[in-house]
């Protein structure tokens, strides 16, 4: 499919991204666009870089020593690595969700979604931070299982909970992005399907970009599939395709693509 | 990779290999029984369509089995959905062959026409040489043999709108009447066998492309890909 037909509200746009640790390049050549309100997914094996890809979307790639990128990453228009743009900005606007639940133990099941406000400096009264805590919760569908214990530790939560617990946190500063990587694959299958059906419903007002091992998953929730590998030995990743996940999952244009999503590959 | 899936898929096509020669089969056999007024071969026709039903049955429930279990995507998914609708078509010319043996238990008493029986001999041995190519170009995935169906296909057409004509000028005792209007359902059948066979050619091109379309519009015309 050509670009100019996929849905032309590009929430993130990545132009000839390439990553490198030290001397090392992980990526190479990267361009595509991840449509507004809509689940992206990326698939790929281990080490074909698709951590690394979201990672440059909210400036998380530079944080490791010797890490660095060439090309660039737009949101919303913007390039997030333009002169004068902070990155701790650009973090607020591009939320993340790791795949090890990543509640602080420490703090109340309120504080953790607070947190994230407190951290960015947001401030208000009492009452305006309790509204925010509430929606956030009924937003990543936490909100019911746990209002009658707000103040209680955020540990004593399950898996799916404290899952859906970083969610809330992350969706309290109203991003625009939301960036998953690998939400569900620590957790059961039950608690895996309600991550996926919040993610579907959180596309209503956010863009979702999802790291995802787990293919059916991809082929459930994703509105579109970029598939990534290293097609030599030795190279830095490439994006193979980028399309429709139902092209992806019943059609691919690349063999290289075909192999993977049918388990034929190697 | 994925070795019970692979097996899963090659024993489906075996299967179905194996019900196509079934229909082929039935069909020499029913044209036989015609020919001859055998009314023998032509029960044993009738009989002989629970072997091409248990193949029909078997590939059902493997493509449910494998649906429900393995998750095929891509070729794989196009595969089994195609297998599903090959499945179908045999089956179906299958039955046609089965409505023939009837006709001709039918018509055992009636005195028919030799020409118009040889008429239909030749549609058959078309029909045959149909299944065949339909099949074979399902296994190896080829599309131009796919595509040759609709020539072949022509040709049992036009023989079945011969028949038509013919049929008329035969007579108009009560006994040329019925055998007639009998024997319209014979060339009718033998059509459909083709168009069937054609059907299995489309699937072949939506295997290998990924896009279904039909060969040939509701008039007959074929269809080209703008």
């Amino acid at each position: 499919m050509a670009a100019g037909e996929l849905r032309p509200e590009a929430a993130v746009e990545v132009r000839e991204l390439a990553a490198f640790f030290g001397s090392r390049q992980v990526l190479r050549d990267i361009s595509f666009e991840m449509p507004r309100h809509s689940v992206t997914a990326i698939i790929g094996p281990s080490g074909s870089g698709k951590s690394t890809l979201i990672r440059t979307i909210n400036r998380m790639h530079e944080v490791v020593p010797g890490a660095r990128h060439t090309g660039s990453v737009l949101v919303d228009g913007a390039d997030v690595y333009g002169e004068g743009v902070d990155p701790v900005d650009v973090r607020r606007r591009v939320g993340m969700v790791f795949q090890r639940p990543n509640p602080f133990p420490t703090m109340s099941i309120y504080d953790n979604v607070a947190a994230g406000l407190r951290l960015n400096g947001i401030r208000g009264p009492k009452a305006q931070l309790d509204q925010i805590v509430e929606e956030s919760l009924q937003g990543a569908g936490l909100w019911r299982e746990v209002k009658d214990r707000l103040a209680t530790s955020a540990a004593n939560l399950s898996g799916g909970q404290q899952q859906r617990l970083c969610i809330a946190r992350a969706i309290a500063l109203e991003p625009d992005v939301l960036l998953m990587d690998e939400p569900a694959s620590a957790l059961d299958p039950q608690s895996t399907l309600r991550i996926e059906d919040l993610m579907v419903q959180l596309k209503e007002q956010y863009t979702i970009v999802i790291v995802t091992h787990n293919m059916q998953q991809a082929a459930r929730v994703a509105d579109f599939t970029a598939f990534m590998t290293t097609l030599e030995e030795g190279a830095p990743a490439d994006l193979v395709e980028f399309d429709r996940t139902d092209a992806i999952f019943t059609n691919p244009a690349r063999t290289e693509t075909q192999d993977y999503v049918t388990g034929r590959f190697g | 990779m994925r070795d019970a899936l692979q097996h899963q898929l090659d024993r489906l096509q075996t299967l179905l290999v194996e019900e196509a020669a079934l229909v082929r089969e039935a069909l020499a056999a029913t044209m036989q029984a015609l020919t001859d007024t055998d009314l023998q071969l032509a029960a044993k026709v009738i009989d002989g369509d629970d072997r091409i039903d248990l193949r029909f049955m078997q590939v059902q429930q493997g493509v449910e089995s494998l649906l429900a279990r393995q998750g095929p995507v891509a070729n794989d998914l196009r595969l089994v959905l195609a297998m599903l609708h090959v499945n179908t078509h045999l089956e179906r010319m299958g039955d046609y062959c089965v409505t023939i043996a009837k006709l001709t238990q039918l018509t055992s008493r009636l005195e028919g026409d030799e020409e118009i029986v040889r008429g239909f001999a030749e549609m058959a041995v078309q029909a045959e040489l149909m299944i065949s190519t339909a099949i074979e170009a399902f296994v190896t995935q080829d599309i131009a043999a796919s595509e040759s169906l609709v020539q072949l296909d022509d040709a049992i057409n036009q023989a079945n709108r011969r028949v038509v004509h013919d049929l008329l000028a035969l007579g108009t005792t009560p006994d040329h009447r019925e055998w007639g209007l009998r024997m319209i359902l014979v060339s009718r059948c033998l059509e459909r066998i083709g168009d069937h066979a054609v059907d299995v050619g489309e699937q072949v091109a939506y295997l290998v492309t990924g896009e279904f379309r039909e060969f040939t519009d509701a008039s007959g015309e074929p269809v080209t890909l703008d």
